[in-house]
């Protein structure tokens, strides 16, 4: 455990003061930013069920796609190149300690990321709503959707750090964690889209696609509904993958 | 130190390691010992199965089968356990650009499993005995010269005082300085930590090491005290003689105290002057006559004097050796 915690410091450190990380924070904000905006835009124009909250979370796979690639791809991908990874594991550190540690830092700054972004609809209420009224900032969609980000979110890191395990290159491990997620993200709605029922052969393929709707999984914790098999879906997915990641690591060294 | 086990007859055990790559082999049956506070040299031709060898012992790769034990404990069975006795500085020393010395060497402290409460006095320790400690420890690494970077390898490697320390190539790259300031610090380790060291600077692992491992292709050729290897692979004696007397002239004055003497030509004349090597069998009796011999045959003498083989020899002569014959001492 001592490992653990020591490796978790270091890999807070390492990523707070890497310029990767910044640009990843950047790209990030001016990403939901941009969202965030569009959408208050658009919820003044015309009327919708949705709030300006609701619709920007609607987008998290934009960044999911295109800013959480570029936190995983060097955990691994870039020691290994540099040698670095050797000898960390010389010392009496565990692959898995090393393997979590790096997760752990990785979902941390996810998650710091999305409270950054908390920060647009909390200023927009603040500046421009009317007190009692909560639709710009909308709390419950607001808080449920971030709880939906940070349990997908273990999951989704966890693929990221996969990916970066099994290769030397940075650039291909954010590749990779792109196609994955992107598979992953839109595996749910594309099979749900297919008559599947209809077909007698890919019938039994209905029920395990119904939970991988991750859209309907955002749905449910931004209307407050909390079900467990999501919850089961993505923290299972996150220990498979991080075991993986264990055995690649042991498998290359 | 961190081990309270008793001290065990080997440090460091390689016992039958093998290690295969498909259809290539790496190492082949591969058996060796270190003995506790013991300086090891370990050499062979490049892709001998060296740094195979070591990341073994390291526990940063499986071996295909055989033991390896570090203290005797397996390396297969408890990396974590052999991990704490051991120190290994792989070749290249790789190391992060991006923290600054004393910063790396508190973390590789931590994860060495030194008590809190001694974290910063090992650090500063080592530091100090790696001459980092006013020059280097407050900057980034990826800053310093390869010869700091190598000192910084070394420290980290004495950390946690570890029983075992294997050094892969530790003076690579370095300038006749560094080289001499490394070999002082490896060499202030006998009797405290077993040393296994790999190098191609032969001389270096002459100057250190107590015993040599030679491997070639994979598999042990030869293993000892320099002299024991000296003999053994080296048995016959050899002088330099610079004379005036040409080549049949000195074989002929040679051949009268033993008729098995060789007589080779080495330089080119120089102003009447010629040198020759004298090859006589080991057990010859002229070894001791020979010089007394050649001046009562007349041959005028410039220079007579023993050649003393050194380790360059000696690992050429091993190594040009069969490895399906390996030999032990």
């Amino acid at each position: 455990m001592r490992h653990f915690r020591t490796l978790l410091a270091h890999e807070l450190r390492t990523a707070l003061l890497s310029g990767n990380t910044w640009a990843a924070a950047g790209l990030f904000l001016a990403l939901m930013g941009g969202i965030h905006f569009f959408a208050l835009l658009e919820g003044s124009r015309i009327a919708s069920e949705r709030t300006p909250v609701e619709a920007t979370l609607w987008f998290f796979w934009l960044p999911l796609l295109c800013v959480l690639p570029l936190l995983t791809m060097r955990s691994f991908a870039e020691e290994r190149r540099s040698g670095t990874l050797s000898a960390l594991l010389t010392t009496p550190a565990s692959t898995a300690a090393v393997v979590w540690a790096k997760f752990l830092a990785a979902w941390a700054v996810w998650i710091t990321f999305w409270l950054l972004f908390t920060l647009f609809p909390l200023l927009v209420q603040q500046r421009l709503g009317t007190p009692g009224d909560t639709r710009l900032s909308d709390p419950s969609v607001l808080w449920g959707g971030l709880c939906f980000i940070a349990v997908s979110g273990l999951l989704h890191v966890s693929i990221g750090i996969l990916c970066s395990c099994v290769t030397r290159s940075s650039a291909l491990a954010a590749l990779l964690a792109f196609i994955s997620l992107l598979a992953l993200t839109a595996a749910g709605g594309a099979m749900e889209s297919l008559p599947i029922e209809s077909w007698a052969w890919l019938g039994w393929l209905h029920e395990p696609a119904a939970h991988l709707r991750t859209f309907a999984h955002l749905q449910d914790f931004a209307g407050g509904i909390l079900d467990s098999r999501p919850i089961v879906l993505y923290s299972t997915g996150t220990l498979l993958c991080l075991g993986l990641a264990v055995l690649a690591v042991e498998g290359q060294e | 130190m961190n081990v309270t086990k008793p001290s065990p007859e080997a440090a460091v055990v390689a016992e039958k390691l093998t290690k295969r790559y498909g259809s290539l082999t790496a190492i082949e049956n591969l058996s060796f010992s270190v003995a506790p506070g013991e300086i090891v040299g370990f050499l062979g031709p490049n892709g001998a199965g060296k740094s195979t060898t070591m990341r073994i012992l390291a526990g940063t790769m499986s071996g295909t089968s055989g033991r390896a034990a570090i203290w005797g404990v397996s390396v297969a069975l408890d990396p974590a356990g052999a991990k704490r006795n051991m120190a290994y500085m792989p070749e290249n020393n790789p190391l992060p650009e991006d923290m600054r010395v004393e910063e790396y060497l508190t973390l590789r402290a931590k994860l060495k499993d030194v008590a809190s409460e001694r974290v910063s006095e090992r650090v500063d320790r080592v530091m100090a005995d790696c001459d980092l400690a006013r020059r280097a420890a407050g900057r980034l690494i990826g800053q310093l010269s390869k010869g700091f970077r190598q000192r910084v390898g070394i420290a980290d490697a004495l950390l946690a005082e570890p029983k075992v320390v294997i050094l892969d190539e530790p003076t690579i790259g370095l300038d006749p300085h560094q080289i001499l300031g490394i070999r002082d610090l490896i060499r202030s380790l006998r009797g405290k930590m077993a040393v296994l060291i790999s190098s191609h600077i032969l001389h270096e692992v002459e100057q250190v090491c107590d015993k040599v491992v030679i491997i070639n292709r994979g598999r042990l050729v030869a293993q000892g005290r320099t002299d024991d290897l000296r003999r053994e692979l080296l048995p016959d004696c050899s002088f330099t003689v610079t004379t005036r007397a040409d080549e049949a002239a000195l074989l002929g004055a040679c051949h009268r105290s033993e008729p098995a003497a060789t007589v080779t030509p080495l330089a080119a004349t120089t102003a009447g002057w010629n040198t020759f090597r004298v090859s006589l069998p080991a057990d010859s009796p002229a070894r001791e006559t020979l010089a007394a011999e050649l001046a009562i045959a007349g041959i005028s003498l410039r220079e007579i004097a023993e050649v003393r083989y050194g380790l360059e020899d000696i690992f050429l002569a091993a190594t040009r050796r069969s490895p399906t014959e390996p030999r032990r001492f």
